[in-house]
């Protein structure tokens, strides 16, 4: 019985370290440029993902200081909708895998 | 209801005329670009990459991004450009001559609904994309006060933020 138990949850945590691995999160990435206001990059943040002010705030900051920010995590196909929406905006975006 | 969420933007006759020149240009630039992989490096920043890290994954987001943003592009500059020619006062193409026309400085008042503000917003944007393409802006700290286009940028700059700022009352 112990031993049942014992082997059930190890076998559980394997499937769930799978897992991990194969759903590796897709990012959506909003990159510095020189141009774009940062007033006009934190309204796209709170109009388009509905951020609030504060957090639409330190995702431009970090834009800003970092260079880059990860604006949206998920499946591929929903990460390339919010870059293209970043692109229609005039914001410079990519899509990439989840760095490991 | 629709008075509350009509935004109205103040202009002199000079600028909207400044501005529906750019509009025009920025406008006729856009349709001149094809769907290949623009060689304008202006062009270029209105529809970039995708990925980064991946040449064929980017071929394939720009083969289905492109033209969606290209015509935005143009139908947001039309957007802009009926708002300037449908509101009184803009002064006929290639009358102002002269600057110190003083009728020149008389203020119209523009007034946008939710969608021409979007549109506003994304075109105003876009041109300044473009000109500090032109420009050669690679930094923030990149500014010739001897040229006056570094004028015409900043100038956009001031009336971008000023919607913004109308456009954030609204949330």
């Amino acid at each position: 019985m112990i031993s049942a138990m014992l082997e059930s949850e190890t076998s559980e945590r394997v499937d769930l370290d799978s897992q991990h691995t194969t759903a590796r999160p897709w990012q959506a990435v909003v990159w510095n440029d020189p141009v774009n206001l940062m007033s006009y990059v934190v309204h796209v943040f709170r109009e388009y993902f509905g951020y609030s002010r504060p957090e639409a705030e330190r995702l431009m900051l970090a834009v800003h200081n970092a260079g880059h920010a990860v604006v949206a995590e998920g499946p591929r196909e929903q990460m390339e909708l919010h870059v293209h929406a970043m692109h229609d905006y005039g914001l410079w975006a990519t899509v990439r895998k989840a760095p490991e | 209801m629709t008075g509350d969420r009509t935004t109205v933007l103040e202009l002199t006759r000079m600028e909207a005329a400044h501005l529906a020149g750019l509009v025009a240009q920025f406008e006729e630039l856009i349709q001149g670009a094809d769907d290949g992989t623009p060689d304008d490096p202006a062009i270029a920043r209105l529809v970039p990459d995708g990925y980064t890290d991946d040449r064929e994954a980017a071929e394939e987001f720009r083969g289905l991004t492109q033209r969606d943003l290209l015509d935005l592009r143009e139908s947001d500059a039309a957007r802009v450009l009926a708002t300037l020619h449908e509101t009184p006062g803009l002064p006929e193409e290639g009358s102002v001559t002269d600057p110190s026309d003083e009728a020149l400085l008389e203020v119209m008042q523009l007034r946008l609904d939710p969608e021409d503000l979007q549109a506003w917003l994304r075109t105003i944007a876009a041109l300044r994309l473009v000109l500090a393409s032109r420009l050669g802006i690679k930094t923030e700290d990149d500014h010739d006060g001897d040229d006056p286009r570094f004028g015409i940028y900043d100038w956009l700059g001031f009336r971008l933020d000023g919607l913004v700022r109308a456009a954030d009352e609204m949330f």
